[in-house]
């Protein structure tokens, strides 16, 4: 699922020590607000908080940006030192559940 | 071609993958200059929906307040907005003022203008801040922040109103023109070819907020109201294909799809069906179909909305119809969801072709990235 193809400088952070993710799409107003809806229900209970954005205006302090697939190259050159996750569907991505998993089991997550 | 076919191949890949960044850079950029400004939009259409001669409540009154605000209120909140993404609120400030001397110098709504003078104004403030500007001593330094936003600003409206107003002006009318004649050949619905596939890559809001929405604003203007709005932002051709996944669509794909369909169709987030398509590419077919034959009964019902339907759901469609045109936009919209579904079914196989294919590629994940 992580794309990692033709990326040769993968970020990676440890699943435990995410505080902040940040769900970017193209406006920051319409897809990236449903997804952090879902995900900040998810995630609250690790002490993540999940705030959204548009990709020009990725807060500094987000340490997983997560995004759909085809924005994934346009995110990752936004911000190049981020852990950046692409997701395939906006409702029920399996995606999203790896990522809870990884933050709760401290599993080290790359993108 | 001494490369060996795979290295030209994943040449072209991330050629073509450059090409989509740049453009999904480029048009982001430009919608992220409209969309903050939403807000007055709505309120402007609201007022010439209500106020305006061949509205709700007529009122000479407070129908003055339709021209200016998108004379001017608009297209200045579109070039602060552009000016804000440069250079934080000093270039909103020199971008808003840059903006006011061009629209005062054209007689038609200069939001294209606006895209290109607000940043523009704000890039030479943002160069004169970063070299003079940084050298003056701490206790003069308001005194230079304040007269030189206020020169450039200045210097930057009569040039706005002196050479880039005629301009924009004319390219502006131009593009309108483009557009009647496109209608006056019964070939606007072949635009469909081109805004589908490009909503599917993300680029919706682009395509919608920084090139539709200027051209049909003109318009509406000048005829009350504009087919512009309506060509990205129907969601019937969506809804259609999304019905479509929902009765002969993969097993793996339908229980989320009940949950998009009301997402879509009703809170006007179209992206959430992008990734359907993305799934099926044959769909996109689907989806330009539905929207030609929307586009071609909006032309046949002379149907359009006062401003931008913002985001793309039925209400906020309906809220921005002006009156007595319910009956062609409800069928711009039924008819583009019913050819989309059509289409959409036969190129699903009505449910046969995905029992081969059931899960496995849905799961397998292509890149879509690289």
């Amino acid at each position: 699922m992580t794309p990692t193809c033709g990326s040769a400088d993968v970020r990676t952070i440890d699943g435990a020590k995410v505080r902040k993710v940040v769900v970017a799409c193209d406006a920051g107003m319409g897809s990236s607000v449903l997804v952090a809806s879902q995900l900040s229900e998810t995630l609250a209970r690790y002490a993540v908080s999940v705030q959204h954005a548009s990709i020009n205006e990725i807060p500094d302090d987000a340490d997983v940006v997560v995004c759909q697939e085809a924005l994934v190259v346009r995110t990752r050159r936004a911000v190049p030192d981020r852990v950046v996750l692409g997701f395939r569907l906006f409702l029920g991505d399996p995606a999203f559940a790896r990522l809870a998993r990884a933050i709760r089991d401290g599993v080290l997550l790359a993108g | 071609m001494t490369a060996p076919p795979d290295v030209a191949d994943r040449t072209a890949d991330s050629r073509i993958a450059r090409i989509r960044v740049a453009a999904q850079r480029f048009g982001g950029s430009l919608a992220a200059m409209v969309m903050p400004n939403i807000g007055a939009f709505i309120a402007w259409g609201l007022l010439t929906a209500l106020f305006a001669p061949n509205g709700w409540l007529p009122d000479p009154t407070l129908a003055a307040l339709v021209k200016p605000a998108i004379t001017y209120l608009l297209p200045v909140l579109i070039g602060a907005s552009g000016g804000r993404l440069v250079h934080g609120h000093r270039g909103a400030v020199v971008g808003a003022v840059a903006t006011i001397g061009l629209a005062v110098g054209t007689a038609v709504p200069v939001f294209f203008g606006a895209m290109i003078v607000g940043p523009l104004a704000a890039y030479l403030l943002r160069a004169f801040d970063r070299t003079l500007g940084s050298r003056v001593r701490p206790g003069f330094r308001m005194l230079v922040d304040n007269y030189s936003s206020g020169v450039l600003g200045g210097a930057m409206a009569v040039a706005g109103m002196v050479v880039v107003g005629p301009a924009v002006q004319a390219v502006t009318v131009w593009l309108g023109n483009g557009v009647q004649l496109l209608l006056d050949h019964h070939v606007l619905p072949l635009a469909s070819a081109v805004i589908e596939p490009a909503k599917v890559l993300f680029l919706n809001n682009a395509v919608n907020h920084g090139v539709l929405g200027p051209i049909g604003a003109a318009q509406a203007a000048a005829h009350g109201k504009a087919i512009e709005f309506l060509m990205e932002t129907n969601p019937g051709p969506g809804l259609g294909v999304l019905l479509a996944c929902l009765v002969f669509g993969p097993r793996s794909m339908r229980p989320t799809v009940p949950g998009a369909i009301v997402i879509h169709f009703f809170g006007g987030i179209h992206e959430i069906y992008f990734p359907y398509v993305l799934a099926r590419p044959r769909l996109l077919l689907a989806a330009i179909a539905g929207g030609a034959v929307g586009i071609l009964t909006l032309v046949i019902t002379d149907a359009g909305t006062i401003a931008t339907p913002s985001p793309g759901s039925i209400i906020a469609v309906l809220a921005v119809t002006p009156k007595g045109g319910y009956l062609g936009v409800l069928a711009g919209v039924t008819v583009a969801a019913a050819t989309s579904f059509a289409v959409g079914s036969a190129l699903l196989g009505f449910g046969r072709a995905e029992r081969n294919t059931d899960d496995t590629d849905l799961r397998e994940c292509r890149r879509a990235d690289d």
